[in-house]
């Protein structure tokens, strides 16, 4: 088996498609006889719905139906957005969809959306995260929640769900979910620290930004198959949401997941089941593709937090206690909440003496919440790694040095009370700390600043399974079921390759659906190398087995004395005793043939996590009279586990930092104080541009994952947990002042600097 | 996403589009990139577009004192104008830079964005400072407004329903004279949350006006221009409040005048 | 009303049936099936959109189909030609200037544009100009490295 084309930074095979615009994206597929479906959403945050009249859009011309919940054969009563496509009898937020106008074209349904009209009678929206806790509070859904929601939470993150406490806090109905995650006496060891800081935190609803607007388009076969094909991050997943939703067989379900254009979390079973709803009322092919406007408000960003932390450390910096209440806005999703894993993230990947950390899922009346690559964590970050900042300060120790003091090294107990596996955090912060803007801190124009943070996301594990097949030509075709999130194809290619003992450029990787593939599970949760990419590692391997077994016959070797390279089968230490592949493959793939077809099943169950942790450095410049913050310059450094194929880790290493000056600086989703939607477009809503993100440098270190393929694991998430912070950082150097809500927009810097002692702060 | 059901039609003289204008609820269609979006937005609904942008009302030129740009001209081809080079007229290039982008400079016009009258945008300030006119036709003939008599609230102007903008007058500056804009940009969509453009002679006489911060861009006439704006309207909203942006249009205005009189030092 | 519409697309003349609202971008894809150009908005920002027309880059978007009567549309199908891709797009494979691919090809075309008018841009006149194209997968990084390199071989290559 030979590495030598691991580490190799080739170009993604996927590459050549997408810049000729060959790539078909969702709504780029020809369907003979499409419908188009245009939505209704609705205006009020909360409100019973009286009735829907469509007369006036079926009579314009071109329009066929008029949909509403009760035209849907929806199964099931729950309430998640699989379950109710459309609202059935109240909303619960507003742009939460009402009707759907199916017609000829995409203009003849956006007209006759437009007259659509839905008689509200509006309730009392919740919209204050505080507020929708207390006892008595308005409650944010009125219609009892049925049982049997959805599973969603455990493809992005394994995290457990703390303790339940016996401690009785009286809180309203809104509050869905109380998470306590308890170790030793915080608040004891807090107050025999040296130095204690503590800080209320605030982050805003974000949007993931996807390029792509969601799209699915849906049909039935004549078997009476529905064939679903969608930009979604699972197919496996939205099959099975599909058919609960539906109350059909998983068999008469089909999911093809098609390329997708950016999700970051975003993108499973919320458009599907609103687009096969159509298909199975109407029996016609429809596509439903968002408008931006409708992505803004119909889909799942990430919830709004507040975050009361207070953390102490002894004089020589070891941190003591850790004390935390954080409130998740769930907005309307009942099925599950990011307050499990925030409040385990919470922690960062140090050790502490004693932690108390309570975390809520409230429902508002806002959004359906959903997750936005490592969903919990940059809000838990901010929060953590602001404080650590301030509490390095005051002790007179480096910023980086404290945390190197206090980082977690396999062995280490986590949270939820088990080991810590391999873990790079300390190879990841010594790296850092070499990068010569670490040192030019001290010597920086006035106004200007350099901070730190770090990060960790976790990573998932999910048993997954694949297969691979040798061709006459001497070619490999790689199967998966997964989805291409993060240029996975071209790392698997590179793990079969190694595996079996080609070229990676024979190496061909297509994406299998429902109906053809073997089992994936969603991309995401920064799992797939690490997991799929194993089991591409195991079937590539079986193949080789066989190969070796049939040319062992040729070539009248034992199997053992054989290698494979470059396609080539050779006694080892007698390469001219050879057969290439492609005469074995030929041998078998005949009739008559003598071997079986050199084809290999690979499967994968880690049960050993494979957290991967991102330290970052931010430059910046801060224009006092206007509040501007100019970024100068970044560094990220990332533990990789192994850099298959390092253009492509450094992708999503400046990706995700870019995310988090996002998170940082521009994205906000804002309501008013009756819920609707201030900042539906991208006239409001600032996602980084080119002028405003700026070099980043990335340092790539590989501490290997004992579980992964070659090492490898999953790296999409951690780059953009430690982003945010690293800049609030960054200002509070430049400008002594420190900044707990985000985003740091002019104007809040602006006002910042001008009060004396910053936000006011209550202890937890 | 769709525009509501519209005519088109493409005007092939000034005569034929009054024609085509007569329409109540027809709008023109220079550059299209103000009007194309509020009709995807279905904000405007007109019943026909006239296209006029094979009208010949390109060019930059000068003719004696003054500078003459047709309506039609658009960002990109000001950009590239020799006769901008010279730091009395700095200010339009500073501005155009930062207009939209790219692919919104090789389309939109000048006029066009006149015409639609967003609060927030850069130009109007620019043109204020400098003094500029705009000639103005109609069946009724022609007419010339000064750019302060033309904004009259956010999206309004003066001109009345069959009249378009033909060219745009800047005279020219005294010679030494120095001018600058500078602005502050919603991070989202590029508009001035404050612009300010400064003319300033050599005799450090200056002309300043704002945009962004009120209804319309203003010229600040009064004596001081951080006194006028103390006294001025400026609107606020959840982005940024009218304190922000009182404080920021005065930052802007200093930091425009300091730009435009270090140009004064330059060559005529 | 559907009227009747020639465009000359990708040096072909080509009929096609629009009402006036519609817009170039659907044309092109729903009309012609030329699907590289995308749509990522309705506020004419993103930039996903984008063509050429008389060798300006443009969103699609913005224009109604009627008004590009008479140019000459470039799209992302036919930068590459005789199965050779164009030193832009081969310069964004090897410099891995994409990751989803959905910003790509307008992208390529407003870097096109730039490159055709300033053949040595420096990074912040590059930059600036993407100030119409957002993309939320890379970072801006190597896709700014893409047109760099793209730009020298390109100079590099005239007088061949």
């Amino acid at each position: 088996m030979s590495e030598a084309h691991i580490g190799v930074a080739r170009p993604r095979i996927d590459a050549p498609d997408k810049v000729t615009g060959a790539t078909k994206f969702g709504a780029d597929g020809y369907v003979h006889g499409l419908l188009h479906a245009r939505l209704v959403l609705s205006t009020e945050a909360h409100a019973r719905i009286r009735a829907i009249h469509g007369d006036d859009a079926l009579s314009v011309p071109g329009v066929v139906a008029v949909l509403t919940a009760a035209d849907l054969p929806t199964a099931t009563t729950g309430t998640d957005r699989a379950a109710e496509p459309l609202a059935r009898e109240e909303v619960v937020f507003a742009g939460q969809p009402v009707a759907m106008v199916v017609a000829e074209t995409e203009a003849a349904a956006e007209d006759g959306a437009e007259v659509v009209m839905v008689e509200l009678e509006t309730l009392p929206p919740v919209v204050d995260l505080e507020d929708a806790m207390r006892p008595g509070s308005a409650l944010a859904r009125l219609v009892e929640k049925a049982e049997g929601g959805s599973d969603l939470e455990s493809i992005h993150a394994g995290v457990d769900h703390g303790q339940e406490d016996a401690e009785q806090e009286q809180l309203s109905a809104n509050v869905l979910d109380r998470v306590q995650r308890k170790n030793g006496d915080a608040a004891a060891a807090l107050d025999a620290s040296e130095v204690v800081v503590f800080g209320t935190f605030r982050t805003p609803w974000v949007y993931q930004a996807y390029l792509e607007p969601q799209v699915a388009t849906t049909w039935l076969e004549p078997s009476g198959t529905l064939v679903v094909s969608t930009g979604t991050q699972g197919s496996f997943v939205s099959r099975k949401e599909l058919a609960r939703a539906f109350g059909l067989p998983l068999d008469r379900v089909r999911v093809v997941a098609e390329p997708l254009g950016g999700s970051f979390g975003g993108k499973l079973a919320l458009i599907e089941p609103l687009a096969a709803g159509a298909t199975l009322a109407l029996r016609r092919p429809v596509r439903l593709v968002l408008t931006r406007g409708e992505d803004f408000l119909a889909t799942n960003p990430a919830s709004a937090q507040v975050t009361h932390l207070r953390v102490g450390a002894r004089k020589d910096g070891t941190f003591t206690g850790i004390e935390a209440r954080m409130l998740v806005d769930r907005g309307t999703n009942a099925g599950w909440g990011v307050e499990g894993i925030t409040s385990s993230l919470l922690v960062g990947p140090y050790r502490w003496e004693a932690h108390d950390i309570v975390g809520y899922g409230i429902q508002t009346n806002r959004f359906t919440f959903g997750a936005y690559r490592a969903p919990g964590a940059p809000t838990a970050a901010f929060a953590l790694e602001s404080l650590l900042d301030e509490l390095a300060e005051k002790l007179g120790i480096d910023p980086i040095e404290i945390r190197l003091q206090n980082a977690v090294v396999e062995g280490d107990i986590g949270i939820s009370g088990n080991a810590y596996p391999t873990i790079g955090a300390v190879e990841v912060l010594e790296r850092i700390r070499e990068h010569p803007l670490w040192s030019a801190r001290a010597s920086l124009p006035e106004n200007e600043g350099i901070g730190f943070a770090a990060g960790y996301w976790p990573g998932g594990n999910e048993p997954a399974a694949a297969i691979c097949r040798v061709d006459t030509d001497g070619t490999m075709t790689v199967v998966t079921s997964s989805v291409d999130m993060s240029g996975v194809d071209t790392g698997f290619a590179v793990i079969a390759a190694a595996a079996f003992g080609l070229d990676p450029n024979k190496v061909r990787v297509v994406f299998a659906d429902t109906a053809t593939g073997p089992y994936s599970g969603a991309s995401g949760g920064s799992k797939v190398t690490y997991t799929v990419g194993k089991a591409v590692e195991g079937a590539a391997r079986a193949a080789r087995v066989k190969v070796l077994a049939a040319a062992s016959q040729e070539l009248e070797i034992a199997p053992d004395d054989l290698e494979v390279v470059d396609g080539v089968v050779r006694a080892i230490g007698a390469p001219d005793r050879s057969i290439t592949v492609e005469e074995i493959v030929g041998k078998a793939l005949r009739y008559g043939g003598r071997y079986e077809p050199i084809e290999g099943h690979g499967g994968s169950a880690q049960t050993r996590g494979a957290p991967s942790v991102a330290a970052h450095l931010s430059h910046v410049r801060v224009d006092r009279d206007t509040g501007e913050v100019e970024l100068l310059r970044h560094v990220i450094a990332q533990d990789v586990g192994r850099a298959l194929n390092p253009a492509l880790v450094e992708g999503q290493m400046r990706g995700g930092a870019a995310q988090g000056m996002g998170w940082a600086l521009f994205e906000r989703l804002d309501h008013d104080e009756d819920g609707r939607l201030l900042t539906g477009s991208f006239l409001d809503y600032a996602i980084p541009v080119a002028e405003r993100v700026p070099e980043i440098d990335t340092l790539i270190v590989e501490v290997p994952a004992p579980d992964g393929p070659f090492g490898a694991k999953g790296i999409g998430e951690a780059p953009v947990v430690g982003a945010a912070p690293a800049i609030s950082n960054a200002v509070a150097a430049a400008t002594g002042v420190r900044i707990h809500e985000l985003p740091m927009t002019p104007p809040r810097v602006w006002q910042a600097l001008r009060q004396d002692s910053g936000p006011t702060e209550t202890p937890a | 996403m769709i525009p509501a059901p519209v005519r088109y039609a493409r005007a092939t003289s000034l005569e034929h589009a009054f024609q085509l204008l007569a329409e109540p609820d027809s709008k023109i269609l220079a550059g299209g990139q103000s009007l194309i979006p509020v009709m995807k937005l279905r904000i405007a609904r007109p019943s026909l577009v006239v296209d006029i942008s094979q009208l010949e009302l390109r060019g930059i030129d000068v003719r004696g004192d003054e500078l003459h740009v047709g309506a039609l001209t658009t960002w990109d081809e000001l950009l590239d104008a020799r006769e901008l080079e010279r730091p009395a007229l700095a200010a339009i290039g500073e501005c155009v830079r930062g207009i939209g982008d790219l692919q919104v400079r090789n389309r939109g016009t000048v006029g066009g964005s006149l015409a639609h009258a967003d609060p927030a945008s850069d130009m109007p300030a620019v043109l204020l400072a400098l003094g500029a006119t705009l000639q103005l036709r109609s069946p009724e003939g022609e007419r010339d407004l000064r750019v302060a008599e033309f904004f009259a609230g956010p999206f309004t102007t003066a001109l009345s329903a069959q009249e378009l903008i033909t060219h745009i007058v800047v005279p020219l500056p005294a010679p030494g004279s120095g001018s600058a804009y500078v602005s502050v940009e919603h991070p989202a969509s590029g508009f001035a949350l404050a612009g300010a453009a400064a003319l300033v002679g050599r005799d450090g006489v200056s002309r300043v006006a704002v945009t962004g911060v009120a209804g319309q861009p203003s010229l600040l006439v009064s004596g001081d221009p951080h006194e006028a704006l103390e006294a001025a309207e400026i609107f606020g909203d959840r982005f940024a409040s009218a304190e922000y942006r009182r404080e920021l249009a005065s930052v802007l205005v200093r930091r425009a005048v300091e730009r435009a009189a270090e140009r004064t030092k330059g060559d005529a | 009303m559907l009227e009747p519409l020639q465009l000359v697309v990708n040096g072909e003349r080509r009929s096609l049936d629009v009402e006036p609202r519609t817009l170039l971008v659907h044309a092109l894809r729903d009309g012609l099936g030329l699907t590289g150009a995308h749509i990522g908005c309705d506020t004419s920002q993103c930039g996903a959109c984008t063509v050429l027309l008389d060798g300006r880059a443009v969103k699609s978007c913005t224009l109604l189909a009627l008004q590009a009567e008479g140019a000459e549309i470039t799209t992302i199908e036919s930068l590459a030609s005789d199965g050779e891709m164009h030193p832009i797009q081969r310069s964004f494979v090897e410099n891995h200037g994409l990751q989803c691919g959905f910003c790509t090809p307008g992208l390529i075309l407003t870097a096109t544009d730039l490159l055709s008018r300033d053949p040595d841009p420096s990074d912040d006149t590059i930059r600036h100009s993407l100030r119409g194209n957002f993309c939320r997968c890379t970072g801006y990084e190597t896709i700014v490295e893409s047109i760099r390199a793209a730009g020298a071989e390109m100079r590099g290559s005239v007088g061949r």
